[in-house]
């Protein structure tokens, strides 16, 4: 029926240009980062395409996380926001994967030492045959080639119910959750390990993959928020939601503030209260130099800034708050990461970097032109998806709370149903 | 005339959408002191009596809050000021330590706000209320819907109160005495 390639019609007018301006300022900043000459230039640049690397690897495992959760809840409000999520799982696949590839080519005469440590010490004798060059790559590419087969198969059932209508591809989709979700704990946790905590290979922490994974779903669930705000205010899911959607996913940003915070919290305890030297040297070295100020910052910016803005009901809908508020949890997991990765690299203090900047923009603009693209290869929600219905806060057949949305929200139903995009109701 | 001491004025409906709407319309008369009284949950009641969210709220965080200090200044007056102990190397008092068991604390006496909150604002335990003494009442925990407006209203007058009860729809309206 559509002529046109776009089946969202999504009109970002002014905005369109952003995402290539952003690659071209990234590609700016990174050469002017090599122009002013740090002392170690190639080992800067590593640290920083790690750092956002993680950065957008975090946004692309919260979406896949989010979708699964959602088939595993058999939820029924999240459906217009799922679509949006399935794209951006499938960056996974080719972008990640490319993304990956100077970690690959950087990662022993760069970034880890612990590659070439010429007489393995006990703590990297301990974690054989996982850290081993074998062992990293083996683990690295059986992660990306994970996501990507969850990412692609969750999507490409989804798109497929857009055409049938059956609910073979609803069944199909909770299978991979089921299965995905075990399999998405374990890889994300290896792949956390094995790009992040080895950068100080000594240090071992087992809350580690879960504090990563607290913070990144916390990003990807203010993203999800904005995002439903544009599609809403451009008309393209503005007819399947309910006003309970951005309560929900505001509440969901609170459950992760504290979550992360909880994370966060319970392994500084657990090492501060052991007192290990073995285990304490990671935050030692974190407390020295402006470090001390970032982890302030990010104790009261990642944690009580928007656990006491998110505190308050009606907070949630108020979209002049929690817009800036999404746009602070991005500041903020920054700030996280750096705080985790750059430590190694600037021991004295924090260094915002061009090349941080640099890198990092043009990771924004490469995904979301490529997003862009995924979102108007399809329709902009699950058009037939069977609890669509819920969603839309029209009916509930199972009269529970699990169901998907307040129960007291729900209007009566229409005499005539809406018709969208000539899906059946 | 001897007048009895009216407590209000309550009108009997026969469905849940009769009394839906009539709260509506009882809602946008802009009485204050007024209530229903439904054999079960009715969806949408609280929106069409115009009720504000619940200030039960405000009690659990002031009982966040007082529980953290207290689990605070209690571990601190007794590790570090009352009885200062060594314990493992640390520091006699430090923040970190003090934590478990003062987010326990907050735990607790927010339950304590919300709990002894509802209560409170219920004007609860109340062992007695007029509306028992009627005896067509006793049909709310049945199959009758009951909405009630308090003599304390500003706006409360027997005749026009009970002519507005009889427009909303209610078959039966009677006045009950304190």
């Amino acid at each position: 029926m559509n002529k046109n390639v776009d089946k969202t019609g999504l009109d970002l007018s002014r905005w369109r240009q952003v995402p290539t301006m952003l690659i071209v300022f990234g590609l700016a900043s990174v050469g002017l980062g090599f122009l002013v000459q740090p002392p170690e230039p190639i080992r800067q640049f590593a640290f920083s395409w790690l750092l956002s690397f993680m950065f957008f690897l975090g946004l692309c495992a919260g979406a896949l996380f989010l979708v699964m959760a959602h088939h595993l809840f058999d939820a029924g409000w999240s459906v217009p926001m799922r679509r949006f999520l399935e794209h951006i799982a499938a960056l996974f696949f080719p972008w990640v994967f490319v993304l990956f590839i100077p970690i690959a080519l950087m990662a022993k005469p760069v970034i880890y030492p612990w590659m070439t440590m010429t007489s393995p010490d006990h703590a990297l004798h301990a974690k054989h045959p996982l850290f081993t060059i074998p062992g990293f790559y083996i683990v690295s590419v059986a992660c990306l080639l994970t996501w990507w087969w969850l990412s692609n198969r969750l999507r490409y059932w989804s798109v497929r119910q857009d055409e049938t209508g059956t609910a073979e591809p609803t069944y199909k989709m909770r299978f991979y959750s089921c299965l995905g979700i075990f399999l998405f704990a374990v890889t994300l946790t290896l792949a956390v390990i094995m790009w992040m905590k080895a950068l100080q290979h000594q240090w071992f922490s087992t809350m580690y993959g879960v504090y990563y994974f607290a913070g990144s779903v916390w990003i990807t669930l203010g993203t999800t928020y904005v995002i439903t705000l544009v599609l809403q205010r451009r008309g393209l899911i503005s007819e399947v939601l309910h006003n309970h959607q951005f309560y929900f996913l505001g509440s969901l940003l609170f459950a992760f503030t504290v979550f992360y915070a909880y994370i966060a919290f319970s392994q500084y305890f657990i090492i501060w209260n052991a007192n290990v030297p073995e285990e304490t040297f990671w935050y030692v070295l974190r407390e020295k130099g402006t470090w001390w100020w970032v982890s302030m910052v990010i104790i009261f910016g990642h944690f009580f800034l928007p656990f006491l803005a998110l505190l308050r009901i009606d907070v949630k809908s108020i979209f002049p708050l929690m817009v800036p508020l999404c746009a602070w949890t991005w500041l903020m997991h920054f700030l996280d990461l750096s705080f985790n990765i750059m430590p190694v690299l600037h021991p004295s203090g924090f260094v915002l970097h061009w090349m941080d900047i640099g890198c990092w923009a043009f990771m924004a603009g490469l995904l979301a032109k490529a997003f862009l693209r995924n979102f108007a290869s399809t329709a902009p929600y699950p058009i037939k998806d069977p609890r669509l219905v819920e969603a839309m806060g029209l009916a509930h057949p199972v009269p529970t709370q699990i169901s998907g949305g307040e129960l007291d929200e729900t209007d009566e139903i229409p005499a005539v149903h809406p018709q969208i995009h000539g899906g059946r109701l | 005339m001897n007048k009895l001491n009216a407590y209000g004025i309550v009108a009997e409906f026969r469905t849940s959408a009769d009394i839906l709407h009539a709260a509506e319309r009882v809602r946008d008369a802009g009485f204050r002191k007024w209530d229903v009284f439904t054999p079960f949950p009715v969806h949408g009641m609280d929106r069409a009596m115009g009720l504000r969210n619940s200030k039960v709220g405000w009690f659990a965080f002031l009982g966040g809050v007082v529980g953290y200090t207290t689990g605070m200044l209690m571990i601190w007056f007794m590790n570090a000021f009352d009885y200062p102990l060594v314990v493992g190397g640390k520091p006699m008092f430090s923040p970190f330590f003090a934590f478990p068991p003062s987010y326990e604390l907050t735990i607790l006496f927010g339950a304590f706000g919300s709990l002894f909150g509802m209560l409170f604002l219920n004007r609860l335990p109340r062992l007695h209320h007029p509306l028992l003494k009627n005896r067509r009442f006793a049909l709310v925990t049945h199959d009758r819907f009951f909405l009630v407006i308090e003599s304390a209203d500003p706006k409360y007058s027997e005749t026009e109160t009970r002519i507005l009860l009889e427009q909303v729809g209610s078959r039966h309206i009677e006045v009950v005495e304190e």
